[in-house]
């Protein structure tokens, strides 16, 4: 066959299937009726064969770019990735976040001792000089939050109540997970820049901690029921953040068996799926935080619900997505 | 990767499809993503000013409302912050707003669509990439990799692609400047047959290297045929305006030849499919007709004959001197 009966008698096939294309580029995917879909995918390999053959037999250098260009729609057009659905939300928390942390143990504690050492180092020098913790954390920011906690927050739970923590609650959302994602996106720096956030949230949280404990009864008391039931996500998911960075430096600094690239592909997504769980977990954090927190109920009750929280936590990730299921890891 | 790939020169990259054909995408560079991030920055803003006007209606219920509005302007913004560009490429196919109006989009480096994870890792690293100031982390990074790629894309395997020239027709770039011969101008029948048209793309090709004045002299008998054939007369020159007639006419059989690849490989009715009425209306024509347009499709001028015979006249005659 030469080149010009070719174009003869494929041209009529090119021309359809550029006009099925845009035509059905202006519907949405659903809508497609099945014939056009049917007619575009068979229109589709012929045409890649045609590309194939035009390169092959080098018939022209603008031939095969308008080929090119078609194959690039159509291929748009008929590949998509697999949809989402909630099902696999649900199988993401139940099996996968969990199973991921425990592959990653061990960025996960490397992550809590740089976060947990500086934190108590600063709590001892907080409220062991806090006139020292004064100078490092500033002083307004510090009295204001021992003055914050000098008292119970709040008596009753009126309109005032509800305004506060409602802003209060978006305001961690925003600020708190904030900080976990960018101690993971910092990750990409070889690590050093997760190492840096948190070092400094370790340091400055630390602080506050050590002055207020230096305040004495009623203060420490009001501190550490508020802190307790949060804490429990709040920290350990800014801690799982901080691991997922140092699981994205793994991959470029120790790819192991795999070639660079895919030691990169494969640590990005395993990370990746440590952040967005992190980031859930500051998400009931911030509610808690916000709604549950500070109320105005005895300390007790909310030392009870603390710990509960906290072993929820810990068995959640210990335990949670282990043995049979089809998803195994 | 196979080590004999031809060096690549430019920003496409090639990547074959399942039907094991190799294909171009061409690479986006730094100034269309820009323009296509400040679109989605001004959505995103737009989308916070329009919330902010929502919220408003919330202050009447005294503080709790107040509360409840600025609370949920922050997590609106926390959201848009790090899932509107993920939540986006992830459920439109690698585009935003803003890429989809600028014609970029994001696929995986081997050319496949790109997940919702990857969609959503890349962008979460715009907060490594955008250091210290402006992306100047990410510019670094695609200035130091072959597709572009700033950090997000190097550790989620993904690219962005142009997709702007998807829609050339087939005389392409060809016929950018030429003017498209009007009905009027000719005299016998407006048609010509696709195999001409083909070999005048041949004669154009960017893979050959032909001086214009060889084209030139190439393009005469073809365009003598096809003068006759559409019955088309050159207009005299404009008295006022002589010497644009006298500059066009060193390579006047070049420029029609060209002028009669715009009017019939152009022809927007040609790149739509043959539409039902059509066929009827084909069906229904006189007999007479619908054999005259099979000899319209099927009366070439062997016109790849001239091509291949080598030296014109001219040429030959002047190596025998």
């Amino acid at each position: 066959m030469n080149r010009e009966r070719f174009i003869r008698e494929r041209r009529s096939d090119w021309q359809r299937f550029e006009g099925l294309v845009s035509q059905l580029r202006e519907k949405r995917q659903r809508t497609w009726a099945s014939r056009d879909v049917a007619d575009l995918s068979r229109l589709y390999r012929s045409i890649c064969y045609d590309l194939s053959l035009v390169q092959s037999r080098e018939w022209g250098a603008r031939l095969e770019q308008y080929l090119n260009d078609l194959v690039a729609q159509g291929h748009n057009a008929l590949y998509r990735s697999a949809p989402t659905s909630l099902s696999m939300v649900w199988d993401f928390f139940a099996f996968e976040f969990p199973r991921t942390f425990r592959r990653h143990r061990r960025a996960f504690f490397l992550a809590l001792a740089l976060f947990l050492i500086p934190f108590l180092v600063s709590t001892y020098v907080g409220s062991q000089r806090p006139d020292l913790a004064e100078m490092i954390a500033g002083k307004e920011a510090l009295e204001s939050a021992r003055a914050g906690f000098s008292e119970e927050l709040y008596t009753e739970m009126d309109s005032r109540y509800a305004g506060e923590r409602s802003l209060m609650a978006g305001f961690y959302v925003r600020n708190n997970t904030g900080i976990a994602f960018q101690a993971y996106a910092l990750g990409a720096f070889v690590g050093l820049g997760t190492c840096y956030t948190l070092l400094s949230n370790g340091i400055s949280i630390g602080m506050v901690n050590g002055y207020i404990v230096s305040a004495g009864y009623p203060t420490t008391e009001n501190f550490f029921s508020f802190v307790i039931s949060h804490g429990s996500f709040e920290l350990t998911a800014i801690v799982i953040a901080g691991g997922g960075g140092f699981v994205l430096a793994q991959g470029l600094l120790f790819p192991g068996q795999r070639t660079r690239m895919d030691a990169l592909r494969y640590h990005g997504l395993e990370s990746l799926k440590l952040a967005l769980g992190a980031g859930a977990m500051l998400g009931i954090a911030a509610m808690l935080e916000g709604y549950f927190s500070p109320l105005p109920i005895a300390p007790a009750v909310k030392y009870v619900v603390g710990t509960c929280l906290w072993l929820l936590v810990i068995f959640y990730l210990s335990f949670c997505g282990r043995g049979g299921s089809a998803h195994e890891d | 990767m196979s080590p004999q790939r031809k060096q690549q020169v430019d920003t496409r990259v090639v990547v074959e499809t399942p039907e094991g054909a190799d294909f171009e995408f061409v690479i986006a560079g730094p100034g269309t993503r820009a323009v296509a991030w400040l679109l989605d920055e001004i959505i995103q803003v737009s989308v916070l000013l329009a919330l902010l006007i929502v919220s408003m209606f919330l202050w009447p219920f005294g503080e709790a409302g107040v509360g409840l509005g600025i609370g949920g302007m922050m997590i609106a913004k926390f959201l848009l912050d790090w899932f509107y560009f993920g939540l986006f490429e992830a459920f439109w196919n690698g585009q935003t707003p803003g890429k989809r109006s600028v014609g970029l989009r994001v696929v995986r480096s081997n050319g496949t669509p790109v997940d919702a994870s990857s969609a959503i890792g890349r962008n979460f690293l715009r907060a490594a990439d955008m250091l210290p100031f402006f992306y100047t982390i990410g510019m670094i990074s695609m200035l130091m990799t072959r597709r572009l790629q700033r950090l997000g894309d190097l550790i989620f395997d993904t690219m962005v692609i142009d997709e702007r020239r998807e829609w050339i027709s087939r005389s392409g770039g060809l016929t950018a400047n030429i003017e498209a011969l009007q009905r009027g101008e000719c005299l016998r029948r407006f048609s010509v047959p696709e195999r001409t048209l083909a070999v005048i793309e041949r004669l154009f090709e960017t893979d050959r290297i032909i001086s214009e004045a060889r084209r030139e002299e190439i393009s005469r008998p073809l365009s003598e045929a096809l003068r006759g054939r559409l019955g088309y007369v050159d207009p005299p020159p404009d008295p006022r305006n002589p010497h644009v007639y006298f500059r066009s006419q060193g390579l006047r059989h070049t420029q029609f030849i060209l002028r009669v690849l715009k009017t019939f490989a152009d022809n927007p009715q040609g790149i739509k499919p043959v539409t039902n009425a059509q066929r009827r209306q084909r069906r229904s024509m006189s007999k007479s007709v619908a054999v005259r347009q099979v000899a319209d499709e099927t009366d070439d001028l062997e016109m790849a004959d001239i091509l291949d015979e080598g030296p014109t006249e001219q040429v030959r005659a002047r190596r025998e001197s």
